[in-house]
């Protein structure tokens, strides 16, 4: 597929069988996948699973042992050749010259960057709330700090694509806020396409616009947020005060209690119980129990992703 | 040529906010301040027996105490300890990019990995020139304040000569350490080479092989061990070039196609 066909599809990353070997061991196995103009993709796996690997392949870092990589239509050749002036990335931990000042591994990145624009590295610091660190070495900050670095490296040159390990390592809770706000605004006003790993699934589960999930080196499930949010397990939780008359009540009128915690409270995973939880009430109520709490909750990406990963091993 | 501009700028900067320039410097000086007590105990002889085994030693290493003698110790020293310290600048300006976890913020940019190796390669040879020239600059200025015999500027340009070449032969000899420094992603592999090549260089030379051992070839010429028309020939500048090239072109595609996985 030519660059202009794959512009005029806006599809921004695309593997197809890409597989990496390492002697005997197969790092990753056969993945295809693909990555729309401003699409936020969570690249999720287990330790080992083929995360970087994949993102090293994406990066011109490492050769496939097969399979094709291309960024914006255009195959990621042996050498480095790719179209880097358009992708910004953080590849696994940050690093930085320890002894040039923040500013000034900034300024290498700029100049590397082919950026003529000297303000683009004031303005990167600001972005990143960096100025305080602005003129002092990179071997004096904090981890969520050379992290901030990272991620003004990786943006410095206002990229089209960011490809990120982990992006939320090492912040602060308001740090984390703070970079999924700024992810979430490129991609929605500027259609800056995102493709991220990381363990931190909550993150993911806020931001992400679509996630592949990779196991043992193979991608395993690839599913919208839509997709996600319908295959979600629902169920309705319930308490009250006298649990055994209250679940003698549900189970005569025809419910089935699916699950009894150890504290008690039990949970109907039927759907006619998740879609009408106040006639569950009126019932209890009815019964002379009423509920003292009726909660309908659902799978996060964890539960989904363990459920996944376990299910496979 | 502008990325290759940006990539110089950025080598330079590394370079220049280190500390070991000044240590290599410090290093490098060593060699005609202990030049200039050698000649300093050959211009006295009474002292010289009187200091026991250093000036032994001044005796073996030197002879008489004037400007050609204290000039061909400076080129012997560059051979010698050139060896150990651009093999050190080598060895950092590569090495460190894997000590500290930099490489792969210079593999996916638009300034070409060719461009970066390029400019570490011009780094290391501009600071080899740098540790050169101070060598020579130191030694003629000990030499002038010990007040040696025989200066004549004829004598400058042939000794100016002969170290250049000298520092150019052993300089020639560090793209294999570029290699085994990004090879071995950090500062171990060339050192550990360094010591192994310095060792064999040693024995090849004892043994009369050393002409054709590219890293006997710098103190052969330096004659460290006589005139260098008896020990070294066109072979031994061949294969130091040789070794030159497969070193630079091995680090070159190295860069450009080996997996990069740190």
């Amino acid at each position: 597929m030519n660059t202009t066909l794959h512009d005029a599809m806006n599809i921004v990353i695309e593997t197809d069988q890409l597989v990496k070997r390492y002697g005997v061991v197969t790092a990753v196995d056969a993945v295809s996948l693909r990555v729309a103009r401003g699409e936020i993709y969570g690249f999720l796996g287990l330790n080992g699973a083929g995360k970087t690997t994949t993102i090293r392949a994406l990066l011109g870092m490492i050769r496939p042992s097969s399979g094709v990589v291309s960024l914006f239509g255009e195959p990621i050749g042996p050498g480095g050749c790719g179209p880097w002036r358009r992708v910004g990335h953080l590849v696994e931990t940050p690093a930085a010259y320890p002894e040039l000042t923040v500013r000034e591994n900034l300024e290498v990145a700029r100049r590397l960057h082919d950026v003529a624009d000297r303000g683009a590295t004031i303005r990167a610091i600001d972005r990143f709330g960096l100025a305080a660190y602005a003129d002092r070495p990179a071997r004096t900050l904090s981890m969520g700090n050379l992290q901030r670095l990272g991620l003004a490296r990786a943006l410095l040159h206002e990229p089209e694509l960011l490809v990120l390990d982990e992006p939320a390592n090492g912040l602060d809770p308001a740090g984390v806020v703070e970079v999924r706000e700024l992810l979430r605004a490129l991609a929605h006003e500027r259609g800056v396409t995102v493709f991220m790993s990381s363990h931190n699934l909550a993150e993911v589960d806020r931001l992400a616009t679509r996630i592949g999930i990779i196991h043992a080196g193979r991608l395993i499930e690839e599913l919208d947020m839509h997709e996600l949010e319908r295959r979600r397990t629902r169920r309705l939780a319930v308490d009250a005060r006298d649990r055994v008359a209250a679940r003698a009540a549900l189970v005569a009128a025809g419910y089935a209690i699916s699950l009894v915690g150890e504290d008690g409270l039990f949970v109907l995973g039927e759907p006619r119980a998740v879609a009408a939880p106040d006639e569950v009430a009126r019932l209890l109520v009815a019964a002379g129990t009423p509920p003292t709490r009726l909660t309908v909750e659902q799978d996060d990406l964890e539960q989904h992703f363990l459920r996944l990963t376990r299910g496979v091993l | 040529m502008t990325l290759f501009r940006a990539a110089l700028w950025a080598e330079v900067l590394k370079a220049r906010r280190s500390k070991v320039p000044w240590l290599t410097a410090l290093g490098f000086s060593l060699a005609p301040l202990v030049g200039g007590l050698f000649m300093i105990i050959l211009k006295d002889p009474e002292r010289a027996r009187s200091m026991g085994l250093i000036s032994a030693k001044a005796h073996l290493a030197a002879g008489v105490a004037d400007w050609p003698t204290m000039l061909s110790l400076l080129a012997q020293a560059t051979a010698v300890g050139g060896g150990l310290l651009f093999t050190l600048v080598t060895t950092w300006v590569f090495g460190r990019e894997f000590s500290d976890h930099t490489a792969k913020e210079l593999l996916a940019l638009p300034t070409p990995r060719a461009a970066i190796v390029a400019a570490k390669f011009v780094v290391v040879g501009m600071w080899a020139a740098g540790l050169t020239a101070l060598v020579l600059v130191l030694g003629l200025i000990v030499g002038a304040a010990i007040g040696l015999p025989r200066w004549s500027t004829a004598l400058l340009w042939r000794a100016a000569g002969a170290l250049v070449v000298t520092a150019v032969l052993t300089l020639a000899l560090m793209t294999p350490v570029a290699l085994l420094a990004s090879a071995g992603r950090g500062y171990l592999p060339p050192l550990g080479w360094a010591f192994l090549t310095s060792f064999l260089a040693q024995i090849l030379a004892a043994i009369g092989w050393g002409a054709w051992f590219p890293w006997s070839v710098p103190a052969l010429f330096s004659e460290l061990a006589g005139p260098r028309a008896n020990q070294i020939g066109l072979q031994s500048y061949i294969v130091v070039g040789v070794t030159w090239v497969t070193g630079l072109v091995g680090t070159f595609i190295w860069w450009n196609r080996v997996d990069q996985t740190r």
